[in-house]
C-alpha cells in the first residue's frame, strides 16, 4: 500500500501542487493524465523522492518515507522511468541491466525479462546506439527486475508511434506482475486505456479528479 | 639493471598510486587538486614509524595508508555539500593547509647519534630503513612493483564488481544512480577514502625510497601531475593511469635530448591528444566495447 | 596609525589581485570553465616582454604593451587549443586538465626565453609621497587608478553595449541564448581575449611593483585569481573585485599581526571556510544556487 497524503508544492511563491492525495493497492493500474503545466513532472518527481514536498506524507507500507532521499525510495521498492529514458552512455546495457539486479531473485528475472522483451541483441550495445522503443523497454525492464511496490512511468510514449507504443504496452501488461502498482503520467489516452484501470486527470489547482466515464471497468 | 633505469622506473611506480588515487576520485565524478597531501602525510607517518618507532615496514606503510585514508574521510566530511569547482578549489586548500601543518611540525629526536624527525622545512632526513635493510635500488623497485600489482589487482576485482560500475554512475549522473537505489554520498565518501589511503600508502614508498622528504615536495604540482596522468590515461579503466605516467615520465624524460623541451612537447601533446580523445586513452567506452567483445569470443 | 597604513596597502595590492579575480570569473561566470594556464599566460607575457626589451628599447612602456600583447595572445592560443575543442557541457575536467598541460608548456618556454632565476622587471616611475603620516607609493597609487578604470571599461562593455548585453545573455542560459538566435560567434575567444588583456594589466602592475619576475609568478598569480574569485563569490564579476580586495587586505593585516608565513596560511584557511560555510562567496550564492538547482534537476 502506498500514499500521498496532502501533497502541496510551490516554485517561488507559485502553488504547483495543492493539497494531492493518492493511494495504490497493490496490482493497481493508474493513469495520471493533464494538461501540460499543471505539474505532472514535479507530482511524479515528489511521488519517487527527488523533489522534497513542503506538506504532506508519502507513505508505503505504514513506512513514512516523505523526508527520506531519493536513493531510499527507490530501495524501498518505487522505482520509476524517466521522461527521455535515462541511461549511462559509458558502459553497455548489459552491465546497466545486471546493476539494478543485484538479488540473485531479481537476476533470474532479469535473465526471464530480457529473453521476452528481446533485447538480447543490443545487450553489448551503448545505450546511445540503441533504438528508442528498445530502451523503453530496457528502462522498464530495469525497474521490474527487483520486483518494485511501485512503478512511475513518465511520459513512456514520448517519440513512439502507434504501433510501438501497442507493443509495449502488451510487454508491460504481460509483465507487471501481480505485485507492483503502477502509475502512468501520459498524454496518450488510448494507452492509458490499454494498460491501466482507472485514469484520474490532474487540473490546475483542483488536484486529482476522476475521470470515471472514460475509463473502462 | 641499470641504476639510472631502475631509479626512473620506481619514480614511475611511485608516481602511479597518486595518479591511481586521483583517479579514484574522479570516478566518482569529481576533481581533486589535493591528493598530494594525503601522499604527504603517508610518506611523514611511514617515515616516523620506521624510522622513529622502529616499525617494521609493513606496519609503516598501513599507518601512512591509515593515515591518509583518515585525511581524506576528513576531507570528505567537510566538503560533503560541495562539487564541482567548489570541491577541486576546497581539496586545494585543505592540501595547502596540511602542507603548512608539515611546514610547522618539528618533532625530531637522537637515534644512535643522528638526529632524525620532520624539522619544520627541513624537512625529515635520515629515513635510513633502505639502508638498514640493504636494499639496492632494484630490490626496492621489486618491493613497489609488488605493491603496485597487488592494488591492481584489488582494483581491478572491483572493477569486476557492481561496485565500479555503481561509482561510475554516481560520477556521471547522480539522478539515475539514485533512481537505482545508490546512494551517492556514501560512494563519494569512500571513493575518497580510499583514493586517501593509496596515496598515503604511495607516500609511504615513496618516503622509503628518498630517503629524505620535506614539505616542499607535496606542492600542489605533484598533486596536479596526477591528475594529469589519471585524465590522459583514461577512466575506463585502472589501466589508464599508469599509461598516463608512462607516457610522461617513461618516454619523455627518457628520452634525454628533449629533456630540455619534454613539457614543451609533452603539454602540447596532451591538450592535442585531449581535442580527439576526451575522455582519456583508455576511455570507459573503449573498455567496456572491449570487455563485450571478449566475452562474446570466449562465450 | 599603522593599522590605517596596513589596510592602504593592502588595498593598493588588492587592486591588483581584483584584475586577477575578474580574469577568473569573466571565464567562470560566462563559460563555466577554469583556466589553469592563466598564470601561466602572464609568465609568458612578461618573459617576452623582458625577452624583447633589450631589442625594442621601450622602456618601461614597451614592457607595459608586450606584457599585455603577450599574455592576451596566450590566453587566445590557450582557448583555442584547450576550451574550443571542450565546449559540451561535461568537458568541463577534459578542459581543465588540457589548461594545466598548457601551462607547463607556457612554463618551459617562458623559462627557455629567461633562462635566470630571477630578473629585474622595470616600472613606470612616479614619485612616492606622504600624505599626512601616511606613506603612499607612487607606483601603486597608479596601478589602483588603472584597476579602477579597467574595472569601470569592462563594466561599460558589459552593461552599456550590445555585445555585453549578448554576453549576459549567454551567461544566464546558454540555451535560451542560442535559441533567441543571440549566438556570440567566437564567444569564448571574446572572452579569453578580455581575460587575457586584463591578466595583462595585472601582471605588469603586480611584477612592476615587485621590480622582479621569477618563474614562481605564474603559479602564484593562478592562485590569487582563483581565491579571490572564491571569496567574491564563484562567477560574480562584482564580487571577484571586492574578493580581491578583501584577499589584499587580509594578506597585509595577516602579515602585519602573525608574520609573512602564516600569511598563505590564513588565506588557504579563509577560502576552505568560505567554502564549506558559505560556497557561493559573499556575492555567487545565486549563481552557486542556479548551478546546484541544475544539478538535481530531473
Amino acid at each position: 500500500m502506498y500514499s500521498l497524503q496532502g501533497i502541496g508544492k510551490s516554485f517561488g511563491g507559485i502553488d504547483v501542487l495543492r493539497d494531492i492525495s493518492l493511494t495504490l493497492k497493490p496490482g493497481q493500474r493508474l493513469g495520471i493524465t493533464g494538461a501540460n503545466g499543471v505539474g505532472k513532472s514535479t507530482l511524479i518527481n515528489i511521488a519517487t523522492g527527488f523533489l522534497k514536498p513542503d506538506s504532506g506524507h508519502i507513505q508505503l507500507n505504514n513506512k513514512t518515507l516523505t523526508h527520506q532521499p531519493a536513493w531510499a525510495f527507490a530501495q524501498a521498492g518505487i522505482q520509476r522511468t524517466f521522461q527521455n529514458t535515462r541511461f549511462l552512455t559509458t558502459a553497455n546495457l548489459g552491465e546497466q541491466l545486471l546493476l539494478a539486479a543485484r538479488a540473485p531473485e531479481s537476476k533470474r528475472r532479469l535473465t526471464k525479462l530480457i529473453e521476452l522483451s528481446g533485447l538480447q541483441a543490443s545487450l553489448h550495445l551503448f545505450p546511445d546506439e540503441i533504438p528508442l522503443p528498445m530502451l523503453r523497454k530496457a528502462e522498464v525492464i530495469r525497474g521490474l527486475a527487483a520486483s518494485p511496490e511501485v512503478l512511475f512511468l513518465d511520459e513512456p510514449s514520448a517519440g513512439l508511434t502507434t504501433f510501438e507504443l501497442d507493443q509495449f504496452g502488451v510487454f508491460l501488461q504481460q509483465n507487471l506482475g501481480q505485485k507492483t502498482a503502477l502509475v502512468v503520467v501520459e498524454h496518450r489516452f488510448d494507452f492509458m486505456l490499454m494498460i491501466t484501470d482507472s485514469v484520474v486527470e490532474m487540473q490546475l489547482n483542483r488536484g486529482l479528479v476522476k475521470r470515471g466515464a472514460d475509463v473502462k471497468t | 639493471m641499470d641504476m639510472y633505469l631502475a631509479s626512473v622506473l620506481t619514480n614511475m611506480t611511485l608516481i602511479a598510486f597518486l595518479a591511481l588515487s586521483a583517479y579514484l576520485v574522479l570516478v566518482v565524478g569529481e576533481v581533486s587538486f589535493g591528493q598530494q597531501a594525503f601522499f604527504g602525510i603517508g610518506a611523514y607517518i611511514t617515515a616516523s614509524a620506521t624510522a622513529l618507532a622502529g616499525a617494521h615496514i609493513f606496519w609503516g606503510l598501513l599507518a601512512g595508508a591509515i593515515g591518509g585514508a583518515s585525511c581524506a574521510l576528513l576531507l570528505g566530511l567537510l566538503t560533503i555539500r560541495l562539487s564541482g569547482i567548489y570541491f577541486a578549489i576546497s581539496t586545494l586548500c585543505f592540501a595547502e593547509l596540511l602542507r603548512f601543518f608539515l611546514l610547522h611540525l618539528r618533532f625530531t629526536q637522537s637515534v644512535d647519534g643522528r638526529i632524525i624527525g620532520p624539522d619544520g622545512p627541513e624537512g625529515f632526513s635520515n629515513i635510513r630503513w633502505i639502508f638498514e635493510n640493504h636494499y639496492q635500488v632494484t630490490d626496492f623497485l621489486l618491493l613497489a612493483v609488488t605493491c603496485l600489482i597487488i592494488l591492481l589487482i584489488v582494483l581491478f576485482s572491483l572493477e569486476r564488481s557492481p561496485i565500479m560500475l555503481g561509482a561510475r554512475m554516481v560520477g556521471n549522473d547522480p539522478i539515475l544512480a539514485q533512481s537505482q537505489g545508490l546512494n551517492p554520498t556514501r560512494y563519494r565518501l569512500s571513493f575518497i577514502t580510499l583514493s586517501g589511503a593509496v596515496a598515503g600508502f604511495g607516500g609511504g614508498l615513496f618516503a622509503l625510497f628518498n630517503t629524505h622528504i620535506e614539505p616542499a615536495m607535496f606542492g600542489v604540482m605533484l598533486g596536479i601531475h596526477g591528475l594529469a596522468y589519471a585524465v590522459i590515461g583514461g577512466l575506463g579503466s585502472a589501466v589508464g593511469p599508469l599509461l598516463g605516467v608512462f607516457l610522461d615520465i617513461g618516454l619523455l624524460e627518457s628520452i634525454r635530448p628533449l629533456a630540455a623541451y619534454r613539457m614543451i612537447i609533452f603539454g602540447g601533446l596532451v591538450a592535442f591528444l585531449l581535442v580527439f580523445r576526451p575522455e582519456g586513452i583508455i576511455s570507459p567506452r573503449l573498455v567496456s566495447r572491449l570487455k563485450s567483445r571478449w566475452r562474446n569470443r570466449h562465450v | 596609525m599603522d593599522m590605517l597604513q596596513t589596510s592602504i596597502d593592502g588595498l593598493m595590492i588588492g587592486s591588483t589581485y581584483a584584475l586577477l579575480g575578474l580574469s577568473f570569473a569573466l571565464v567562470f561566470g560566462i563559460m563555466r570553465r577554469i583556466n589553469l594556464a592563466f598564470g601561466a599566460c602572464l609568465l609568458f607575457g612578461a618573459s617576452l616582454a623582458i625577452y624583447l626589451e633589450p631589442i625594442l628599447g621601450w622602456g618601461a612602456w614597451g614592457l607595459f604593451v608586450v606584457t599585455i600583447v603577450g599574455v592576451a595572445l596566450a590566453s587566445a592560443y590557450v582557448e583555442r587549443l584547450c576550451f574550443a575543442p571542450h565546449s559540451k557541457r561535461h568537458g568541463a575536467v577534459t578542459a581543465m586538465v588540457a589548461s594545466f598541460a598548457v601551462w607547463m608548456q607556457l612554463d618551459e618556454i617562458s623559462s627557455q626565453l629567461l633562462p635566470q632565476r630571477t630578473h629585474a622587471f622595470q616600472g613606470i616611475e612616479v614619485p612616492n609621497f606622504w600624505w599626512g603620516e601616511i606613506f603612499v607609493r607612487g607606483d601603486q597609487l597608479l596601478h589602483f587608478v588603472i584597476a579602477l578604470v579597467s574595472i569601470l571599461v569592462l563594466y561599460l562593455l558589459l552593461y552599456k553595449t550590445r555585445l555585453g548585453l549578448l554576453i549576459r545573455a549567454t551567461a544566464d542560459s546558454p540555451d535560451t541564448a542560442h535559441l533567441l538566435g543571440a549566438r556570440v560567434p567566437w564567444l569564448g575567444f571574446i572572452i579569453f581575449l578580455l581575460a587575457g588583456i586584463l591578466g595583462g594589466l595585472a601582471a605588469f602592475m603586480i611584477l612592476s611593483a615587485d621590480g622582479y619576475v621569477t618563474p614562481l609568478f605564474g603559479l602564484w598569480s593562478t592562485f590569487k585569481g582563483l581565491i579571490a574569485m572564491i571569496i567574491g563569490g564563484v562567477g560574480s564579476l562584482m564580487g571577484a573585485v571586492i574578493g580581491g580586495l578583501i584577499l589584499g587586505l587580509v594578506e597585509t593585516h595577516a602579515g602585519a599581526v602573525l608574520g609573512a608565513e602564516f600569511r598563505d596560511m590564513v588565506t588557504f584557511g579563509l577560502v576552505f571556510l568560505v567554502l564549506i560555510i558559505r560556497p557561493g562567496g559573499l556575492m555567487g550564492v545565486k549563481i552557486y544556487r542556479t548551478d546546484s538547482l541544475a544539478q538535481e534537476r530531473v
